[in-house]
């Protein structure tokens, strides 16, 4: 595919999970953020000014740095709490936060999403028995993101392709504009758990009448 | 109420979080998307496609094509039906007459049936019906690909016209390699490719023959079932589009396929834990596909008859020796295509052989059948003779019953019987031609040559260049055989192919997964035997057979020019090239330094001649056989040389020009050295001698595929002496890849064999060491001084040689057990890892292969 992708890999405990996955999704997202775009006529622009906010886990000696938007964070919030709820108990899961740009097709065709970076959290959980064990997982992990963090910064300080800013017309096909005060990169959350890695009959199908239309 | 002035106004709304006034100071421009080119998802298909374009000579050309095929298909069914049931026979054959009240004439109208009888019969017969219904669907589908294509291929239209900026009306006259450098262009811009910031010519070739190169690898290492013996018919290869067909529907694309995608392998795959369990459930895909064919059987049957009557037929009527004619064969495609080779490269390579390759199968004609055909021509050549004569005569003749027909027949009799009949002027020469196929085709069996008067070398040169008619008598019979073939074929080797994929699987960084031969690279796939013993650390399991590595590697850099191979492979690819050059020049600079354009034909022939002949003498003098044998060497490869005469002066010249480069202290680059000669080869034959001029990318392909001829012929020369005495290996014998993987090693590895052993080991020493290169140079040095004692004098030089080379031998005998020793088969899936190149990594699953089988294809 004609796209990045970097996969992260980390191992906690259950009720670690939702804060973990908050922690890294929006690491990448505060990096993959910016201010909101102010069209003058002239077709040029300025950039309106982003908040950050320290956060505290309660789950993890660890504390990370978002944006402040409450917006934003409630839809992260919303993808990785389903995730947890699917991923039920001990098991194994991957989430992916995909960054994609529209493009405009003819007529017959709906819009395609390219995507252009997609980055993979697979997500071990593991039982642990007292309380110690507890405790030492807690700073192990966090120990673990911290490492995560640094590794997400290293990736996203390469020069490496980012679509290129758009003008007034197109800001849709690059950025989502429908948060107030924050704009990200078009993305998508998905996740899988483990069980159902295999792909889905849909994509199969879909590939399935593509290849035999193609030439 | 007073209107008051005060200080304190309304601000302007403004929802802008940033302070007022910074709005002036940051100022952005965008960038805006101005191309839409740029990231684009699935780049196989785009570069395909691309291709395809390029390929179909633009968009209009390729439109009206699809919209005639799509006609003709109609037409075909349509008139097929028609004439089968509309069609009164009786009037057309004059048994029934028609009572017409004006004339006595019958029309062609008369001869339909009325629509409502027509109907009637169409609806009764079953069959008919059958038929319409799958042609109906076929046509449907091919209606919905068709537009689906055209808005598919409209964007690549613009991509041209846009982005590469090349009109519709340019793009027949352009080529292939043109269309790449503005890719590779367009990439640095647009960024097309994200991963990277620059493409190579490679990674567009890796994309658009992705699969091709796992297909030409798999028939390279005799994985896919081609080959079978049959009991009346003796060895045969069995390979129709059918069979291709689902051969890739099976690995490639088909639901449940090996790829998850277009560029990646299913993850499960690369892994080599369970791999058991992997290959059973290849094998029950392979028995469901096979029961589906089966079950299909008689609709393909149907529709491969019905193509296959409607675009041969017309042929055969047109031109009845046609059916002789031959064609290469699908597996010979397979066979033949180097790794990295784009279609329209292998046809043209293909059809430059096409001519000596029907006069080599030529050359055994039967002469119990001349001696038929010959008398059989003769009585149905009087016969006509006065048919035609008495219808000259009175044309009355021609309205009695059966003789036009009888006509026409004599004529098809007499056309097929001068097909047999040899022509009186050949002379039948099997090895001289078969050499110039080799220099156009490139690869060929060790034992064909010195073998080519023989039967046996005919034969399996028919099955790469086998009857047309016979071509379409398989494709007619492959609906029954391919689902047999699948069943019992396929499915036992589900664990090879399992393992082949697994093995020869590398994921490069902006490409994805693609087959590790095509990355053409010496050190991981390279045979000793091929002269990059030395260099190469492939096991026999990983080695490419036939040289495949070695003459693919050439080729792509050949008509690559731009290309910029990893650091060893330019090593080789110079080295090869150099010695080649040297070949050439040690002719030409010490007979006539430089000035061609001065030597009159004759001499320049005379240095043809030298060239390779020298090589195949030198051989017969290692050989230490007679002297006639060396002279039949010689003429041999003159022959076979002067063949290419036109062009392979270019050769020479590039070779000579390229060393006045060296000579001046010019580092000169391969495109300088192909300019020189490209403009070269004119000059000379308009006699004037200015070096510089203006070249078109056209000419420099023109004299690139001559160079690969050349290039490929030395190095089967230099193969052939380098095996001698070494247990020959050769694809063609193999009927399992089990038996060659698992006996070889042992003889070739453990035999002690040191005299040739040892010259693939001093390669990397050329200049202290003689290799097996050194000794036509300077053979070809001492013979065109001495043009009268050549014979002799390099009888003398070459024995000369030997003895030298079997003095260093024992210094190069250590090194030889080390690599003996780590060349057991196990080195197949053990080393994987570790001989990952540089620029590109290998799976990482593969280094965890260790506790299992070293002898994979046993457990079958």
């Amino acid at each position: 595919m004609n796209c990045r992708s970097e996969v992260l890999e980390v191992t906690v405990e259950a009720r670690q999970v939702e804060e973990a996955m908050l922690a890294l999704l929006h690491t990448i997202l505060l990096h993959r953020s910016s201010g909101k775009f102010h069209y003058k006529k002239e077709g040029t622009y300025s950039i309106g000014t982003v908040g950050t906010i320290d956060i505290d886990c309660d789950f993890i000696d660890f504390t990370f740095v978002r944006v402040s938007s409450e917006e934003l964070d409630r839809v992260i919030r919303k993808a990785v709490s389903e995730f947890k709820d699917a991923l039920s108990g001990d098991g194994m899961g991957q989430i992916s936060l995909e960054f994609y740009q529209k493009k405009k097709s003819r007529w017959p065709f709906s819009d395609e999403c390219i995507p252009w970076e997609v980055w993979s959290i697979k997500v071990n959980v593991v039982n642990l028995a007292n309380e110690q064990e507890r405790q030492i997982c807690r700073e192990k992990v966090g120990e673990k993101l911290g490492e995560k963090v640094i590794n997400v910064v290293e990736v996203i300080n390469r020069h490496e392709y980012l679509p290129k800013m758009p003008t007034q017309s197109e800001v849709d096909n690059v950025f989502d504009t429908s948060l107030k005060d924050v704009q990200p990169y078009l993305y998508k959350i998905t996740y899988q758990i483990t069980d159902s890695l295999g792909t889905s009959v849909s994509t199969t199908m879909r590939r399935l009448i593509k290849d035999t239309l193609a030439l | 109420m007073a209107h008051f002035d005060t200080e304190y106004q309304r601000l302007e709304a403004s929802y802008s979080d940033s302070p007022p006034g910074e709005e002036n100071l940051l100022m952005h421009v965008p960038e805006g998307a101005k191309s839409q080119w740029h990231h684009i998802e699935n780049l196989d298909l785009f570069f395909q496609r691309v291709y395809n374009l390029h390929q179909k000579n633009g968009f209009t050309c390729m439109l009206l094509g699809e919209i005639f095929e799509l006609v003709q298909l109609l037409f075909v069914v349509g008139f097929t039906v028609f004439l089968a049931n509309c069609v009164d026979y009786d009037i057309l054959f004059a048994n029934k007459f028609v009572n017409h009240t004006d004339s006595s004439k019958v029309t062609l109208p008369d001869a339909f049936l009325p629509v409502d009888v027509c109907s009637a019969r169409i609806r009764d017969n079953a069959f008919v019906i059958f038929v319409l219904i799958i042609s109906g669907v076929f046509w449907l589908h091919r209606l919905v690909k068709f537009i689906y294509n055209v808005c598919c291929y409209w964007e690549i239209r613009s991509f041209y016209i846009n982005a590469l900026k090349m009109t519709m009306s340019e793009l027949p006259y352009a080529t292939w390699q043109e269309v790449q450098a503005r890719i590779v262009e367009i990439q640095k811009e647009h960024q097309i490719c994200i991963h990277k910031k620059e493409l190579t010519e490679l990674d567009i070739y890796h994309r658009i023959l992705r699969f091709k190169n796992y297909m030409v690898a798999m028939v390279n290492k005799s994985l896919l079932p081609v080959r079978f013996r049959l009991p009346a018919l003796g060895e045969s290869v069995f390979y129709t589009r059918g069979l291709k067909y689902n051969f890739e529907l099976i690995f490639f694309w088909g639901p449940g396929s090996l790829f998850e995608n277009e560029w990646s392998l299913k993850s499960e795959y690369k892994r080599g834990g369970n791999r058991l369990e992997l290959a059973d459930k290849l094998a029950s895909r392979i028995l469901w596909i096979g029961i589906a064919n089966l079950l299909l059987c008689p609709v393909i049957l149907v529709w491969q008859i019905l193509y296959a009557f409607f675009s041969y037929t017309e042929v055969i009527k047109r031109e009845p020796g046609s059916l002789g004619a031959r064609c290469w064969s699908l597996y010979g495609r397979c066979y033949l295509r180097h790794f990295n080779e784009l279609d329209h490269e292998l046809m043209s390579r293909l059809s430059k052989g096409y001519k000596a390759a029907s006069k080599y199968m030529n050359c055994f004609l039967s002469p119990l059948l001349t001696v038929v055909a010959k008398n059989v021509a003769f009585f149905a050549g009087s016969l006509l003779a006065v048919l035609i004569a008495l219808t000259i005569y009175d044309e009355d003749v021609l309205a009695v019953e059966h003789v036009l027909s009888s006509i026409t027949l004599l004529g098809v009799c007499i056309t097929v019987c001068r097909s047999f009949i040899p022509d009186k002027h050949m002379v039948f020469c099997p090895e001289q031609l078969l050499r110039v196929i080799l220099s156009h085709i490139h690869y060929m069996p060790d034992h064909w040559q010195g073998n080519a008067h023989r039967y046996e070398t005919r034969d399996q040169f028919s099955q790469l260049f086998q009857y047309k008619a016979v071509f379409i008598l398989e494709e007619l019979i492959s609906p029954v055989v391919t689902p047999i073939i699948l069943i019992f074929s396929l499915r036992r080797k589900s664990l090879e192919i399992i393992d082949f994929f697994r093995n020869f699987t590398v994921e490069v960084v902006g490409v994805g997964d693609t087959c590790s031969f095509a990355q053409m690279d010496i050190r991981q796939h390279g045979h000793p035997a091929w002269m990059s013993a030395g260099k190469t650390e492939a096991s026999i399991y990983q080695q490419a057979e036939d040289g495949k590595t070695e003459l693919s590697l050439m080729h792509f850099a050949i008509t690559n020019p731009q290309w910029q191979p990893p650091q060893e492979t330019t090593h080789f690819i110079s080295q090869l090239k150099e010695r080649v050059h040297r070949e050439a020049t040690g002719v030409t600079s010490d007979t006539h330094p430089l000035l061609l354009s001065e030597s009159e034909p004759r001499s320049l022939i005379a240095n043809l001649l030298v060239g390779p002949s020298t090589l195949t003498s030198i051989h017969f003098g290692r050989d230490s056989s007679l002297t006639n044998h060396a002279a039949a060497g010689l003429s041999d490869g003159a022959s076979a040389l002067r063949s290419l005469s036109p062009i392979s002066s270019s050769l020479h010249l590039r070779g000579s020009l390229s060393a006045t480069h060296r000579a001046s202290g010019h580092t000169s680059t391969m495109s300088k050295a192909m300019a020189g000669s490209g403009t070269d080869a004119r000059t000379v034959s308009s006699g004037s001698s200015i070096w510089e001029g203006q070249l078109t990318s056209l000419v420099l392909s023109e004299y690139a595929s001559t160079e690969m001829s050349i290039h490929a012929l030395y190095m089967h020369e230099l193969h052939k002496q380098q095996s001698r005495g070494e247990l020959s290996r050769h694809t063609w014998h193999r009927q399992d890849s089990d038996e060659s993987s698992d006996s070889i090693p042992d003889e070739v590895r453990s035999e002690p064999n040191p005299h040739s052993r040892h010259f693939p080991r001093s390669h990397t020493f050329p200049t202290t060491v003689p290799s097996p290169s050194a000794i036509p140079t300077s053979a070809s040095a001492i013979s065109s001084t001495t043009l009268g004692q050549e014979g002799a004098s390099s009888h003398n030089s070459s024995s000369q040689r030997r003895h030298s080379g079997s003095t260093t031998e024992s210094f190069g005998a250590g090194g030889k057990v080390v690599r003996s020793a780590r060349g057991v088969p196990m080195g197949g899936w053990a080393e994987e890892g570790q001989a990952a190149p540089r620029h590109h990594d290998t799976l990482p699953e593969e280094s965890s292969e260790d506790d299992m089988p070293p002898y994979i294809h046993k457990i079958t």
